[in-house]
């Protein structure tokens, strides 16, 4: 690639990312309108558009690989759009390739390899599609139109006019008067009223306008509605509407006018811009609306957040000079400096709600790439699958997102291989031939879940436990011993897979592991369920924001620490008397159930405090999914929002802390890693010794 | 090239011709013997803000503190050079400087003198002037003005 600077690579790159993200929503839309039996000619223009745009960004860049691709595709989403050739679902199939091809050019241009990227295979069938391409004869000479008119149309509109024809739509002319002032609008809503009762095909200045300020356009529109409801629902002053007859039949076709590329009318819209003259108005609209928003790096986003941070403990010392003010009997300034103060906080917290806001993107980016691999898998392994997404708006950290393509990614693999039945064998047990998969998303006070369902044959607990045992992870001692539950965490030790073979779709090694942690490293937990015959669910339970968090602050000796509140269930106070030792371990019962205590201090080797009986102290319940543990903390200090930094590199070794946070007074506290806690001091309780050992 | 701060010892030790290029380090003090570092690794000399202990953390991590919103972990230079370990006093100083991975790090020192210019000829390589053994962290012996000043390579001390 051409030498750039950074700024407008990373431009680029996302721009690209951007394009192709929307070709293949495009392209899901169309395979379920083909599914549907619906043609939606606006469909394949979009489509035709992206990739004509992303054409002409791969030659701004000098990207060589992604313009040739984008400029094959090109012309079958044309010979696609024109009619020339049929869109079915091996057409898609090929489509959904070059997505692919795509994402693998982006990757290698971004690594600034120049790889051979294994595209050859994809040209052909692109060659071959175009090489189907036919060339239709055209009705259009039995309608009366003016030759002026049909001289100047677009291949597109003339497939437009055509395809308008053959399904027995009426033709109709409106010249309308138009204020050059506000023409593009207008226009724009004219084309939007006209939706309802057909399409305007195209329009073409009649050059008799009536001032200087005016233009005259004749609009060719189809309708399948009489003349009548057009005067009612399009007619206006300005707006004269006239039928175009049908001529008597003639048995020759009219000569095919010539191919034009741009209609003259529209020269002057377009005209800066030859290159974009195919998508026409429609894309000087569409660049138009882009203006509205801006492309902002994740970083700054976190910089601003740090700003925010800093500010806080500007607020903080405010505070403080008010209560000094107040204590030498400034009472007068120390009030008015109490006002600025809560002012102050008020807007910060603004501040900072809206930057968390805008670092919130829906999980729909996620969801369309997983749409993309369900259609993928499904078609390659032969079962029919019926992809269920709701929640789609629902909205997390964009960093989140980001992480979540994979493990989701796999998860859906998985229930496609090993939970969905194939045909038959559905058939037989009573299912639908189609598959179901849901993906359901929604928000839980300050946690967004994220659950991947299937009606498959459930998880075989038998066989998981077999395959464990054959793999060393356990006993059949230890097996028998094991609850539901237990059994079906089995899934996420390595190296666990339930298919015997490896195959192209999953069990390649790497497994419901690796899902779990990315999960984790998310601060998100993932949680299974299963019904022999029903199907399995799998839940991830994720923070809303990585970014702040609200936390509860304690004493541990005589460190002030921070612990997530997402993982805190609750608080309460500390008997040293209702301690019992069970297997040398410490526990206490908390509304009939039993609770491991953890000590901090001891666990970290904090300097403790003071020893004294008659002291109270307290118990942070902290709970992951279905897994409690009981800290044991001297003193609680309450809540409170923080921005969580991680520990520098030289510390990444030093497992118990998700990182640090500042506390004011130039103070930094450290935040404890909940779920690395007790992973830490339960892995020896709930599970046998060598599943220990193979998890950590 | 005049330099006020040097010598009239350090200047009859030069001799014409034979001084190499001249490199600048800070002089500071530890456990009682002084040692320099290339000024151009350090990004910053700091008071130190109250620092926050890391439990299990390396032996010589003093704790983690808060420059400017950025996260530092700080390192007592004491323990990474197996000196003998006493608290700081208001003298003490944290020099910033960045470790091989590009992560910032702030090492304690007892007290910050002024900077040295040294020649070429003024500094012994670690290898001649204490035999090959020698520690990674050394990077020579610099002599300016009868003095005896040990050189440290930042990056290799902070990443150590």
């Amino acid at each position: 690639m051409a030498e750039l600077s950074d700024k407008a690579r990373e431009e680029f790159f996302s721009e690209a990312q951007e394009i192709i993200e929307t070709l293949s929503r495009n392209l899901l839309s169309l395979d379920s309108a083909i599914k549907a039996g619906i043609s939606d000619p606006s469909l394949i223009n979009e489509a035709f558009r992206a990739v004509h745009t992303l054409k002409g960004l791969a030659g701004l860049f000098g990207a060589a690989r992604l313009g040739a691709l984008s400029h094959r595709l090109e012309d079958v989403l044309d010979d696609l759009r024109l009619g020339r050739v049929e869109l079915g679902q091996d057409v898609l199939d090929v489509l959904f390739g070059a997505v692919e091809a795509y994402t693998r050019i982006l990757q290698a241009e971004k690594a600034d390899s120049d790889e051979e990227l294994d595209v050859e295979q994809l040209f052909v069938e692109l060659e071959r599609i175009g090489a189907g391409a036919t060339e239709h004869q055209s009705p259009v000479a039995d309608y009366e139109l003016d030759p002026g008119l049909l001289a100047v149309l677009t291949e597109y509109e003339e497939h437009r006019l055509r395809a308008n024809i053959a399904l027995q739509m009426q033709l109709y002319r409106l010249r309308v008067q138009f204020d050059l002032s506000t023409i593009d609008k207008v226009l724009e809503e004219m084309k939007e009223r006209a939706k309802r009762h057909g399409e305007i095909i195209t329009y073409l200045p009649t050059g008799e306008a009536t001032s200087a300020d005016t233009i005259e356009l004749d609009l060719l529109m189809a309708s399948r509605d009489d003349l009548a409801t057009l005067i009612g629902s399009l007619g206006a002053d300005h707006v004269v509407i006239e039928e175009i007859p049908r001529r008597a039949r003639r048995s020759h076709p009219a000569t095919m006018p010539p191919r034009r590329p741009t209609a003259l009318g529209r020269a002057d819209s377009v005209g800066m811009q030859p290159d974009l003259e195919r998508g026409g108005l429609e894309q000087a609209a569409s660049l138009r609306s882009l203006t509205q928003t801006v492309r902002v790096d994740i970083r700054k986003l976190d910089h601003l957040m740090n700003i925010v941070g800093e500010l806080a403990i500007v607020r903080s010392a405010f505070g403080r000079v008010a209560e000094k003010l107040r204590g030498e009997g400034q009472r007068k300034l120390a009030a008015e400096l109490q006002r600025l103060h809560r002012n102050f906080d008020r807007r910060l917290g603004e501040m900072q709600d809206g930057i968390l806001e805008v670092r919130m993107v829906p999980l729909g980016q996620v969801f369309d790439r997983l749409a993309r691999v369900v259609r993928q898998i499904s078609r390659e392994v032969g079962k029919e699958i019926r992809l269920v997404i709701t929640g789609a708006e629902t909205e997390i950290d964009k960093l989140i997102v980001e992480e979540l393509s994979d493990p989701l990614m796999h998860m859906i693999r998985n229930a496609i291989d090993h939970g969905i039945e194939a045909g038959q064998g559905r058939v037989e047990v009573g299912k639908p031939l189609a598959g179901t998969i849901a993906l359901n998303a929604f928000q839980k006070g300050n946690h967004v879940m994220i659950e991947v369902e299937d009606d498959g044959r459930g998880i075989d607990l038998a066989r998981l436990t077999e395959k464990a045992i054959t793999l060393g992870k356990l006993t059949r001692s230890e097996a028998q011993e094991m609850s539901r539950d237990e059994v079906l965490a089995l899934i996420f030790l390595p190296g666990l897979s339930t298919r015997e073979s490896a195959d192209d779709v999953s069990g390649r090694g790497v497994g419901m592991d690796i899902v779990k942690t990315n999960i984790s490293k998310l601060g998100g937990v993932i949680d299974v369920h299963s019904e022999s015959g029903i199907g399995t669910k799998m839940t991830i339970t994720l923070p809303i924001t990585l970014a702040i968090v609200s936390a509860l602050l304690i004493q541990a000796g005589q460190h002030t620490l921070a612990i997530p509140l997402s993982s805190v269930s609750e608080a309460i106070a500390f008997e040293e008397t209702a301690v019992r030792l069970v297997d040398g371990r410490e526990v206490i019962t908390l509304r009939g159930q039993t609770l491991p205590l953890c000590r901090l201090d001891r666990l970290m080797a904090l300097e403790t405090a003071p020893y004294s009986a008659s002291r109270r102290r307290f118990v942070v319940v902290a709970a992951l999914g279905q897994r409690r543990l009981g800290l044991v903390v001297d003193f609680l200090y309450g809540q409170e929002d923080i921005v969580i930094k991680p520990l520098g590199k030289s510390l990444s070794a030093v497992r118990g802390f998700a990182g640090a946070t500042e506390l004011g007074d130039q103070r930094v506290g450290l935040v404890l890693d909940a779920a690395g806690l007790i992973e830490e001091v339960l892995a020896g309780i709930e599970a046998p010794r060598t599943l220990e050992r193979a998890s950590g | 090239m005049a330099n006020l701060t040097q010598s009239t010892a350090s200047r009859l030790a030069r001799r014409v011709g034979d001084r190499g290029p001249v490199r600048e380090f800070l002089m500071f003090a530890l456990a009682g013997e002084l040692y320099g570092v290339e000024l151009t690794r350090i990004k910053e000399i700091l008071s130190p803000p109250p620092i926050t202990m890391v439990p299990r953390a390396p032996r010589n991590v003093v704790g983690v503190c808060s420059v400017r919103g950025l996260l530092v972990t700080v390192l007592d230079l004491r323990r990474t050079l197996k000196l003998e370990e006493r608290a700081l006093t208001r003298r003490g100083r944290i020099l910033l400087g960045a470790a091989e991975s590009g992560e910032v790090i702030g090492l304690l020192v007892d007290e910050v003198k002024h900077v040295v210019r040294l020649a070429a000829n003024e500094i012994e390589p670690a290898a001649s002037a204490l035999g090959g053994d020698v520690s990674e962290f050394v990077l020579g012996i610099g002599r300016p003005a009868g003095e005896f000043l040990i050189l440290l390579d930042l990056p290799s001390v902070v990443s150590g």
